[in-house]
């Protein structure tokens, strides 16, 4: 690896910066789900905070375009997550969606918009992380409901439908919101800081 | 008052995790999140840990007395939520006890101590002291976007929302892009780049009360495991 490819520091400041906003942008995300579904929130967090950062994301890859940027961006948010009393997990998850979505954008050496859009979708895919703990909680909520004797059959039947449709509504749209909010974070970066020449 | 280590803050966030894991009764959980909210009150924010326990206690009391009246799909939504909510607590109580009594001198620290990447340290860094900057610069943009008489008013924002997120993310982003750089060079300056061993200002050490409390916090999972063999 020469000195070009490698992170500065003006780099790492730049990554800080733009992930306090992009943390900013997920605490908006969790506020306005939490208002609008309370207690399932966590199933439509992910995708609300894929469509509306997705500028953030462009500007990033944009703007330092070396490998390690989005992989710490994804590091730093899983630790502020943990920090801020979020499951463990999610950690991993995004560090692991970092790494993928870093080695993506690395193979068209972060200017192809195709695949920047395919990147993104695979970074917002770590913000699932939260949702695991419904895992976990699942069992005690069904235990607590059958030890206030609830009728067993009647729990699975609503389990069953709110689980797999969940599950796949939240799949898909992580997917859809990525895709929408990373086509219109690159004609806003494309808009106003190409243009200004900053990118 | 006493003030905990931040690796003490981070075990008992790893405590909190595992409350999650175990599937603990909910006895420990309740002995277990008493022991989250004392270092609060040893801190003197009384007004946070009792907004905190009146939520967590507040829940158990829905969970026990109103929950066993309701039938249907009321009962499974309110369990729901009770329960999740109820279960996240004892991580969120522990994370806002490291992340609101906690210096960015100390934390950095303590992540050097620990040996974490100065990669990650410096990111971690510059986002705590963003904060502020982002606040102080919406506010600057709303007002702004009302002299113009572009959404004023409290709703309005949501009027408009793809047109609002462009006029209010993208001076934001463009003002980071700004004080990214100018923070580089401050911080060049400075010395940040330099090779070598890093001082910290403050320096920090572990005392008898953080191990006892490490201790103290562990006791509840031992016996929790005891009562299960």
């Amino acid at each position: 690896m020469n000195q070009n490819n490698k992170l500065t520091i003006p780099d790492l400041i730049s990554i800080g910066v733009f992930t306090a906003l992009y943390f900013v942008l997920v605490a908006i995300a969790t506020f306005v789900t939490g208002v609008i579904i309370p207690g399932l929130s966590y199933v439509l967090l992910p995708a609300v905070a894929a469509l509306i950062s997705g500028s953030v994301y462009m500007l990033l890859s944009a703007k330092v375009q070396k490998f390690g940027a989005i992989t710490i961006m994804g590091m730093v948010m899983g630790l502020f997550f943990f920090v801020s009393g979020h499951f463990i997990l999610s950690f991993a998850a995004n560090i692991v969606c970092g790494i993928v979505a870093d080695i993506i954008a690395l193979s068209c050496k972060y200017k192809k918009k195709v695949i920047l859009l395919v990147s993104y979708t695979v970074f917002s895919y770590g913000l699932t992380g939260p949702v695991l703990p419904l895992w976990f909680m699942k069992d005690k909520y069904v235990a607590n409901l059958v030890e206030r004797g609830k009728d067993m059959a009647y729990i699975d039947r609503v389990f069953s439908h709110i689980n797999m449709g969940t599950f796949w509504l939240c799949i898909v749209a992580i997917l859809v919101a990525a895709v929408i909010g990373g086509l219109f974070g690159q004609k806003m970066v494309k808009k106003h800081f190409a243009k200004a020449g900053i990118v | 008052m006493f003030q905990l280590h931040p690796l003490t803050k981070l075990y008992l966030l790893l405590l909190s995790n595992l409350l999650l894991f175990l599937r603990v009764d909910i006895k420990t959980e309740m002995v277990m999140t008493l022991l989250f909210l004392l270092p609060f009150l040893g801190y003197g924010k009384v007004k946070n840990a009792l907004r905190l326990a009146g939520f967590y206690y507040g829940c158990i009391l829905v969970d026990l007395f109103l929950l066993p009246h309701l039938e249907g799909y009321a009962a499974v939504w309110v369990s729901m939520i009770v329960v999740s909510l109820r279960m996240m607590l004892p991580c969120i109580i522990a994370g806002a006890y490291a992340f609101s009594t906690t210096t960015i001198g100390e934390f950095v620290c303590a992540m050097r101590k620990i040996k974490v990447p100065e990669s990650v340290i410096i990111p971690c860094m510059v986002i705590i002291r963003f904060f502020p900057t982002i606040r102080e610069d919406y506010r600057q943009i709303r007002n702004a976007l009302a002299y113009r008489g572009i959404a004023s008013g409290k709703g309005a924002l949501l009027l408009h929302p793809i047109q609002s997120l462009e006029y209010i993310l993208m001076p934001l982003l463009m003002n980071g892009n700004n004080v990214a750089q100018d923070l580089s060079i401050s911080s060049l300056t400075k010395g940040i780049g330099l090779t070598g061993k890093h001082t910290c200002m403050t320096e920090i050490s572990m005392k008898k009360l953080d191990v006892c409390y490490m201790l103290v916090t562990l006791l509840p999972f031992l016996i929790f495991a005891g009562g299960k063999v």
